[in-house]
């Protein structure tokens, strides 16, 4: 009784807290301020996870999303030097339709699935330990197993591991000329296709 | 209080909206940010929505098994490989142009 | 039924032609002139030759005076539309066929053996034999057509080459007007053919399940085919045909007929179609009398020839050969009194005498076909001394560098050949005994008396004056008298290659009057007698003696009598000398009313709403790619906005078809 009400009390607090994150993420205008919401998002999520009976996610949650990505953006942030920076803000007409876009998506998911019976089936225990459940079922060779996947999830990481140092390799001195700069981003991506006036466009402004 | 308190117990419409109201943010967030590092953030706040969706999804419709959870870890790990991709090239662009304004990315237009 | 080698083998006759002008036109033009014209020449021959065996044999096969039967000892399916309607190839071998096959070989051959002189040292002289080539192939190929398709094919084959060969001088704007002149005017007339044929054929292949088993197929031969002659020609066909009424009282026969005649009068130069054969003296001589002689003109007697049954067979459509031809017998006989170019006069002596020929066939009929004969004969032997005149014509204005008549005078003793034969070639068109002329031209007023034709035969009796008046005209002016002309004064005979041609066909033109044509060349089972008839012969013969007289009145000596009677006629002169005004009304006719009635408004139709609307939807889309290219903005918070904007849609369409 008192669980559920605790339970309660949780989801709403949570949530609303996740809201008001999420919109300081998307709003403020200093970008490390913007990290801090979202590393606050993906925390709310990992105490959600746990709320959902998925403690090793809320663990994985943390691990990777919190300790790996949102400092891999402090950093990109920092390297960027947009700390002091105030983004700019686009034209209110943008916001407008891109709130209406959002909200328009909202609803018509909404008012999709508004028709569906989402209850859960009634009588279906919860697993008792959770972890080795899923570790079992990632090293499941069977028809219902997912060891390939996994693996091909670990292949993509590597290669993304490998790419991102392939990207971010300074290989030419920032004083060559554009076209002898040897990352792919330079050459390979945005280089060759544009015109003169282009170049001159990605020239900045300071 | 806690009477009722109890008696509310989210469901699983309740977790729905909280995700979907979440992915509307991000939405929102990836039509409006000038910075590209804010579009990064929003579509990791989109992701993360997407994931507990799928964590939903299982503990109301099926306890019995972990596949939405299995595939919330895939998610996790397929935005981690975002992430790094994201920030290297966000790098490296900076280090081109010295601007991640996303309005001035237009390469690709001609 | 055995047949001899020859006749086994007689698409070797076309065929020979056509391999020349593939193999002179491609590989030995370029590399050798002199040769290409030998190579050229000499197939000519080998193909007259044939023709020549191959007539042998054949009335070895089918004695004179008795009945001859069509034979076709080679076909092949070429065309196959579906079960019941192929078109073949073949080579159809009949009498008629075999004189047109026998002419245009010697005529050809002749005329390249003369142009290797004539055209001697020419640009283009590889190019000139093989379109000469391709013209004989062309006139064979549709001579020996036994279906109405392929001789439809050559006929437009022949326009093609006549084409070419008008306009071979093609930097002068003259000869490329003429050729186009001469091209539109038969391609226009052959509308009418195609038309007919289409006619025909539709009819011939309706008609065909109910018709056709009543006739006996050859054995060894294709199966009988709807386009072919013989169905076309058979009584069965054509009782079946005749029968179908289709407007203002003529039958659909008369109506197909007709419209075939046009093509046929179109390239047999018929009033009023006329209007092309004289500007296509803008060739070179030689092909003058090919044309003239041998090809294309003769296409047009020979189509109506081929389908002389059904031709019998609709009274109307005979009746309109028969005037037609009548009146442009009379027509191009009077305008050639007054002609001044030497080739001019002899083209419209080919429209008289075309004129003839048609007539002829008209008078005829399937019980009475002494015309059907007679035209044959008049072609086989017209052939002859219109290519000698044609050729002594090239020879002469070889000579002197001008066709003006009146540029000449006093050739006779300078080219003693040429005027030898000439002479022949006058007598003979005028009708003089013996030479070939008197013959056939007795043969077609025998065939209008007999007729009933009485009109038409003082017609003729009276062109037959006017003729010898005509052709003694220019012949006494040419060769006669005194040098009126530096270029007359230094003439000389031409050489040998150019003599021996002229000297050939004047011996041909002397003596072809007496080959028995009629046990030869009849209609069916009816053989005509050879004899000559003194009731006809007597008065034409008085008649052309009466012209030449006339003539020597007035040209053998220099003398002011001609110019006062022109000027006695004045009004009426100028306008014969204008030809009528015929060329002025069909400009008139083009360029006023055509021009502005018809080819303006559609001009104006044309560039506005067609090329509008072509111009509109190139426009809009272009409008609209340019337009939509905006929305590549290159911006990918853009593109966010309309794949967000189109989920919206997506899903609120999903919903509304679940919902």
């Amino acid at each position: 009784m008192i669980q559920a009400a605790v339970y309660t009390l949780l989801f709403y607090l949570f949530g609303g807290a996740t809201i008001a994150l999420a919109l300081v993420t998307v709003l403020n205008r200093r970008m490390l301020r913007a990290v801090m919401g979202l590393m606050g998002v993906l925390a709310m999520s990992a105490c959600f996870y746990i709320m959902l009976s998925a403690e090793f996610l809320a663990g994985v949650q943390i691990l990777v999303y919190v300790g790996g990505i949102v400092v891999l953006m402090v950093f990109a942030i920092m390297l960027t030097q947009t700390v002091d920076v105030l983004v700019e803000v686009p034209h209110w007409s943008r916001r407008a339709l891109a709130g209406a876009a959002a909200l328009a998506l909202l609803l018509a998911v909404a008012g999709l699935g508004a028709g569906v019976p989402l209850e859960a089936p009634a009588g279906a225990g919860i697993p008792e330990d959770n972890t080795v459940a899923i570790g079992k079922a990632l090293m499941d060779y069977g028809p219902r197993g997912y060891v390939l996947p996994f693996e091909i999830i670990s292949l993509l990481l590597l290669a993304a591991a490998i790419g991102g140092i392939v990207v971010a390799r300074k290989t030419a001195p920032e004083d060559q000329p554009l076209t002898s700069g040897g990352d792919l981003a330079d050459e390979g991506l945005l280089q060759t296709a544009h015109t003169q006036r282009d170049e001159e466009a990605w020239v900045p402004e300071s | 209080m806690t009477t009722f308190l109890a008696a509310q117990t989210p469901g699983l419409t309740h977790w729905i909206v909280l995700s979907g109201v979440l992915f509307a943010i991000g939405v929102y967030g990836l039509l409006t940010r000038r910075n590209a590092i804010g579009v990064l953030m929003s579509i990791e706040l989109m992701l993360n929505s997407a994931a507990l969706n799928f964590v939903v999804f299982n503990h109301f419709r099926a306890p019995a098994g972990v596949d939405g959870q299995i595939m919330a870890i895939f998610v996790i790990a397929v935005a981690a490989a975002e992430a790094v991709i994201a920030m290297a090239i966000f790098v490296a662009i900076y280090r081109r142009r010295g601007t991640l304004d996303v309005t001035s990315m237009d390469a690709l237009k001609d | 039924m055995e047949h001899g080698f020859v006749i086994a083998h007689a698409w070797l006759i076309p065929a020979l032609p056509l391999v020349s002008f593939a193999l002179v036109g491609l590989f030995i033009r370029p590399l050798s002139a002199r040769w290409a014209g030998i190579v050229a020449t000499s197939s000519i021959g080998l193909a007259a030759a044939l023709a020549y065996t191959l007539a042998w044999e054949y009335w070895t096969l089918f004695p004179a005076g008795q009945h001859a039967e069509s034979l076709v000892p080679w076909s092949m399916e070429w065309l196959r539309y579906k079960e019941g309607l192929v078109v073949n190839i073949g080579v159809l071998v009949d009498p008629i066929s075999i004189v047109l096959m026998v002419v245009v070989t010697t005529v050809s051959g002749l005329v390249h053996l003369y142009s290797i002189g004539y055209m001697h040292g020419e640009t283009g002289y590889g190019r000139y034999f093989t379109y000469l080539n391709l013209f004989t192939f062309s006139m064979l190929g549709l001579v020996v057509a036994p279906n109405i398709v392929q001789m439809y094919v050559c006929w437009e084959l022949v326009g093609v080459s006549s084409f070419l060969l008008i306009g071979f001088y093609y930097d002068r704007p003259s000869a490329v007007a003429a050729s186009k002149k001469a091209f539109i005017v038969t391609r226009f007339a052959d509308l009418g053919f195609m038309v007919g044929v289409l006619v025909l054929g539709y009819w011939g292949y309706g008609l065909f399940e109910t018709v056709a088993p009543a006739l006996a197929t050859e054995p060894g031969a294709l199966p009988l085919q709807p386009f072919d002659f013989r169905y076309l020609n058979s009584p069965e066909f054509l009782a079946a045909f005749g029968s179908i009424p289709a407007f203002f009282g003529l039958s659909l026969l008369s109506v197909a007929m007709l419209l075939v005649y046009t093509g046929a009068a179109g390239k047999s130069a018929m009033f009023p179609l006329h209007i092309w054969l004289p500007d296509a003296m803008e060739g070179p001589t030689p092909v003058s009398a090919l044309i003239h002689a041998a090809t294309m003109v003769v296409a047009g007697v020979y189509l109506t020839a081929r389908l002389f049954p059904a031709f019998a067979a609709s009274e109307d459509a005979l009746l309109a050969v028969a005037y037609i031809g009548g009146f442009t017998s009379l027509f191009a006989a009077v305008i050639a009194l007054t002609q001044d170019d030497i080739k001019r006069v002899l083209a419209f002596s080919t429209l008289s005498q075309l004129g003839y020929m048609m007539m002829a066939l008209g008078v005829s009929q399937m019980a009475e076909s002494l015309g059907y004969t007679a035209s044959m004969f008049h072609l086989f032997t017209h052939a002859f001394f219109k290519a000698l005149l044609f050729l002594g014509a090239g020879a002469v204005i070889h000579a002197v560098h001008t066709n003006d008549i009146w540029q000449m005078g006093g050739l006779a003793r300078k080219m003693p050949i040429t005027h030898l034969t000439f002479l022949v070639a006058t007598l003979a068109i005028s009708g003089i005994w013996p030479f070939a002329g008197f013959f056939s031209k007795d043969e077609i007023l025998a065939a209008a008396l007999h007729g009933h034709f009485t009109v038409l035969f003082y017609v003729a009796l009276f062109v037959a004056g006017l003729t010898a008046f005509y052709m003694f005209r220019i012949y006494f002016v040419t060769f006669w008298g005194a040098h009126r002309a530096h270029g007359a004064e230094h003439a000389h005979e031409a050489p040998l290659v150019m003599t021996l041609p002229l000297m050939i066909l004047g011996v041909l033109s002397a003596v072809a009057g007496f080959v028995p044509f009629g046990q030869y060349v009849h209609m069916g089972e009816h053989v005509e007698h050879g004899g000559i008839d003194f009731a006809v012969a007597l008065p034409a013969t008085l008649a052309a003696l009466a012209g030449i007289g006339l003539s020597a009145f007035f040209y053998a000596t220099a003398s002011e009598r001609a110019a006062k009677a022109a000027r006695f006629f004045g009004r009426a002169y100028r306008v014969v000398k204008q030809k009528f005004y015929v060329d002025e009304l069909y400009l008139f006719v083009t360029k006023q009313i055509i021009f502005h009635l018809i080819a303006r408004p559609i001009a104006w139709f044309d560039r506005h709403v067609v090329d509008g609307g072509v111009n509109l939807s190139g426009w809009s889309i272009r409008t609209l790619g340019s337009e939509s290219s905006r929305l590549q903005t290159g911006q990918v918070q853009t593109y966010g906005l309309w794949f967000a904007g189109g989920s919206v849609v997506l899903l609120f369409l999903i919903w509304a078809v679940h919902v």
